[in-house]
């Protein structure tokens, strides 16, 4: 029996460090019949296989609730129209609950209801109604419905809600709690401050709500993990309240224990180290959700309505209810629902939100449109073609959201460091508390001892509060959250960015391989050039009574208008665009492997190479010459008579992609060697790269063999990626460190690659490398600033410098330092989103790119 | 269902494990305070007290994946 391995992209609520990653990680990877397990702390989702026969995913969400994180499920309730009986009942609930992702289905006969607890991330509200529609009954929504985009918002605005609740609790009482305990010091304020608040049982009492209350996540989360066996920052959290607020209770309710007394009474320290982490974790929250913005954005342009023909009759409908085929009405200003091809009508459409093309699409009978984007001016109907997840919007979406889920290797390094770390701290917590015990208290014990930043005295503190002080604060100041939110939040960022311009990144670690590169690779046809054979020059004869340029053009279009040969059509092509007539030939004669012949009014007009001419022995004087020029340059020549004479000559070339020098320009300028692959022949292919500025050629390339060649640049030592059109380059895209695949429009499901550039626009290369070095820039600064931290504070925490200056750190400071540090990681993120690519900073030409080569106008004649 | 008792079998089993080691650890702590200095007993009880959960806290979470690990690869 064959087994179906299905793979999951699954939400997960309450992460906050890289431990909690790995917890996931590992209670998702203990369920039976679940394999490669990835969970990303900034996307906050677990991606996994599974086997359905083995596992269910309510076994998956109840693994990850099991060591204290959840997984979001949406309610949805739907009318179901034709049951009739208590089997009815039955019926839709086991078609509902068979579906992956649905926790619960309960349906209410009386009422016509189905209530439907399931995972909206796995299966959206059609698939509820297409399965109960399956089963022979009828399913609508009802109306107030939250859709996925209000679903993420609004979990994203209660966790701030909730944390902003706690921190104001904790912060108004910790503030009262400070005056108490400083009330000695607050010198004219004692005036307005009670005498009573200073009683070590007032603040005992104001203390015990915030620890019990807002501080209660901490011991809840950690006891959930440890008896799975697994540690998260909430441990360092609860164990560092925990003991503060114990010996403080203990120093008051027992002041002759022998803890330190009423002196150490460090009520203050777990009433603000409480506040504190929840000042981090409420910025955290606030600033996360920032990050993902690009998702949201793209989420936002997905149109709610759609206006679809049907009988002839305008309806106005779900979005999500539009079916292939449907032809479509759009209207000034209004968001094209789906994905189609227009039927009748013009106008202009706003694509910049998916291809970061800034200037209005023209659209016209026979044209593609693509859902989520903007019709300007006028007004069309459009057939469907592609809908629900199909569409060019859902595809990118998926693919960011992929990209966002996936870990650079930079990121698991940190993830590993940050998982071992919170058991490290543990264990460098004993090892403090016991040097103190035995060795250090008696040694450099000072009683004129002081916090850093406080004028809070320790002369009376003993040898174990001293040392359980110092125990404690290592545990607060070490807690690793910045350095887990560090790689995801720039990778976020970066993602975002990168898709808003068009440009997208298949996962984390094309985002860091792109940013090493040191050659790329372009593949020349279709890539920086046309892939399209044009006319570039025309050359005739300047004897007197010989035809002008465009006559020789205009015979010779009429000679090859018959012919299908690829160079034949680029002569038709290029009288048609100069607006010359094109009548027909009286007669066509194909001379195989030379040329052609014909005649037109009467005269005898012969089209072909050097060798044709020979063999017919028409003398061609200066012009053999300019041929040669010609063919040095790359371009194929054709020689022109009539009536046995020369009359001119054609140049033949494909031509050069519009931005393709100045893109080349701006990489030598990034410092990145620029190499051409190419099956052509040497001299056609050195006549390309001197155009464009290519460092090296590769010619003669079979296409098979490219990516033999890329492994001899990669053999050198060099970070190389490959730019192709991602069709018959896949072998060479996959062998490259990144492969790059251009001009796929918005089928991106389908492209091979690393990045995936929608425009055909050879300058976003630049666009992908520009974002992937500046997120590059920020993972490392972030991993920079989060280790600083803990760097800094530990040594400090744990009192190497106390011997020296009689001073210690509280842990209520160790716990702000902690709160800074990830929140300086967060905002030094969101710094990202300024970050515009150079060629959107220069206006165009600023960068004085070579001109394209256009048809040439020599001896004197015009080429019109 | 299962699952659940195989993850109670595992927790029990584990805490035989920890729960000695950490009450190992609390009970040197306490020895070599009493053995090596003049320590007030309130503070030789209550390092015990804190080396012992730390080293619970340590021991915990190590035993546990050690033991699943095994359950699920057994040897």
């Amino acid at each position: 029996m064959s087994t179906l391995i299905h793979t999951l992209n699954l939400p997960v609520q309450g992460m906050t460090c890289a431990s909690c990653v790995a917890h996931v990680e590992d209670a998702l990877k203990a369920v039976p019949g679940v394999t490669g397990v990835v969970v990303n702390l900034g996307a906050q989702r677990a991606t996994l296989n599974y086997d359905p026969g083995r596992v269910t995913v309510a076994d998956l969400t109840r693994a990850v609730d099991a060591v204290g994180y959840r997984v979001p499920t949406l309610e949805t309730v739907l009318d179901v129209q034709g049951m009739t009986c208590a089997s009815c009942v039955g019926h839709v609930e086991r078609a509902l609950t068979d579906l992956d992702g649905v926790t619960a289905a309960v349906v209410n006969l009386g009422s016509g209801t189905a209530r439907v607890t399931h995972i909206l991330d796995i299966v959206a509200v059609p698939a509820l109604k297409q399965a109960v529609q399956a089963s022979g009954y009828t399913a609508l929504e009802r109306s107030a419905q939250v859709d996925s985009l209000d679903r993420e918002r609004q979990a994203r605005e209660d966790e701030i809600q909730r944390q902003g609740r706690n921190l104001a609790l904790a912060g108004i009482i910790g503030l009262v709690v400070m005056l108490g305990t400083f009330y000695d010091m607050l010198g004219p304020l004692r005036a307005v401050v009670p005498v009573w608040l200073s009683y070590k049982w007032v603040i005992g009492l104001l203390t015990t709500p915030i620890v019990l209350g807002p501080g209660r996540q901490f011991f809840v989360n950690s006891w959930k993990g440890l008896k799975h066996g697994v540690t998260d920052m909430n441990l360092l959290y609860a164990t560092g309240i925990g003991a503060a607020y114990g010996i403080a209770v203990i120093n008051t309710l027992f002041p002759q224990a022998g803890f330190g007394g009423e002196g150490a009474t460090f009520f203050e320290s777990a009433a603000l180290l409480t506040a504190f982490i929840l000042l981090g974790r409420w910025l955290e929250a606030l600033t996360r959700g920032r990050t993902s913005e690009a998702i949201r954005k793209l989420m936002k342009l997905q149109p709610k309505r759609a206006r679809v023909v049907r009988d002839g009759q305008e309806l106005d409908i779900a979005a999500e209810e539009v079916q292939i085929g449907d032809v479509i009405q759009v209207r000034p200003g209004e968001g094209i629902p789906v994905d189609g091809q227009v039927q009748d009508g013009y106008s202009a459409v706003d694509e910049s939100m998916l291809t970061g093309e800034s200037l209005p699409v023209e659209k016209k009978s026979g044209d593609a449109v693509i859902g989520g984007t903007l019709n300007k001016t006028g007004a069309f109907r459009f057939t469907a073609t592609r809908v629900g997840k199909d569409t060019a919007l859902a595809q990118i979406i998926t693919l960011v959201e992929t990209a966002q889920a996936s870990k650079a290797p930079i990121q698991k390094l940190a993830d590993w460091v940050a998982g071992h770390f919170i058991l490290g701290v543990h264990i460098l917590s004993v090892a403090v508390f016991v040097f103190w015990f035995f060795f250090g208290y008696q040694r450099f014990f000072d009683p004129a001892s002081a916090f850093i930043m406080s004028p809070y005295s320790l002369g009376e503190i003993g040898v174990f509060g001293f040392s359980l002080l110092l125990s404690v604060t290592v545990l607060v100041v070490s807690c690793p959250c910045a350095v887990g939110l560090a790689t995801p939040s720039a990778m976020m960022a970066g993602t975002g960015k990168a898709a808003e311009y068009g440009v997208l990144f298949k996962g984390a670690e094309a985002i860091e391989n792109a940013s090493k590169l040191q050659t790329i690779v372009f593949d020349k046809t279709g890539t920086l050039t046309r892939g399209e054979p044009s006319v570039t020059d025309l050359v005739a004869m300047t004897l007197p009574g010989s035809l002008e340029a465009s006559e020789v053009l205009r015979l010779a279009a009429i000679t090859e208008k018959n012919s299908e040969h690829p160079l034949g059509e680029a002569i038709v092509q290029g009288a048609r665009g100069r607006g010359l007539a094109l009548g027909d030939a009286d007669q066509f004669n194909a001379i195989p492997g030379h040329g052609v012949e014909a005649r037109v009014n009467g005269q005898a007009i012969l089209l072909g190479n050097r060798k044709l001419m020979r063999d017919r022995q028409i003398e061609f004087h200066d012009l053999w010459r300019e041929a040669e020029r010609l063919e040095v340059e790359g371009k194929t020549v054709m020689f022109v008579a009539v009536d046995e004479a020369a009359a001119g000559l054609i140049a033949v070339a494909d031509t050069l992609k519009e931005h393709a020098a100045d893109a080349v320009r701006r990489l030598h300028a990034l410092g990145i060697e620029t190499v051409m692959i190419t099956g052509d022949n040497r001299r056609t292919a050195d006549a390309i790269a001197r155009q464009v500025g290519i460092d090296r050629v590769l010619a003669e390339v079979l296409p098979q063999d490219k990516a033999e060649e890329i492994k001899k640049l990669q053999a050198q030592g060099r970070q190389v990626a490959m730019v192709g059109d991602g069709v018959n380059d896949a072998p060479a895209l996959a062998q490259a460190n990144v492969g790059l695949a251009i001009g796929s429009g918005t089928d991106v499901a389908k492209e091979t690659g690393d990045v995936i550039l929608i425009k055909d626009d050879i300058r976003d290369v630049i666009v992908a490398l520009e974002v992937a070095r500046a997120t590059m820039r920020k993972v490392k600064q972030n991993l920079f600033w989060a280790f600083v931290y803990n760097t800094l504070g530990i040594p400090l925490a744990a009192g190497l410098f106390y011997p020296f200056v009689s001073l210690i750190i509280s842990p209520e400071l160790a716990g702000l330092m902690m709160a800074v540090s990830s929140v300086s990681v967060t905002l030094n993120t969101l710094l990202l989103k300024r970050f515009t690519p150079s060629i959107r900073r220069e206006p165009l030409g600023s960068f004085n790119p070579t001109p394209l080569p256009a048809p040439q106008v020599v001896a004197g004649v015009s080429a019109k | 269902m299962n699952s659940e008792t195989h993850e109670q079998t595992i927790g029990r089993r584990s805490a035989r494990i920890y729960v000695p080691l950490a009450l190992g650890a609390a009970l040197m702590f306490f020895l070599a305070a009493s053995l090596t200095g003049d320590f007030p007993m309130v503070a030789r009880f209550g390092g015990a007290g804190w080396v012992g959960l730390l080293s619970l806290i340590v021991a915990m979470p190590i035993v546990t994946a050690r033991l699943k690990k095994s359950l699920r690869h057994p040897a």
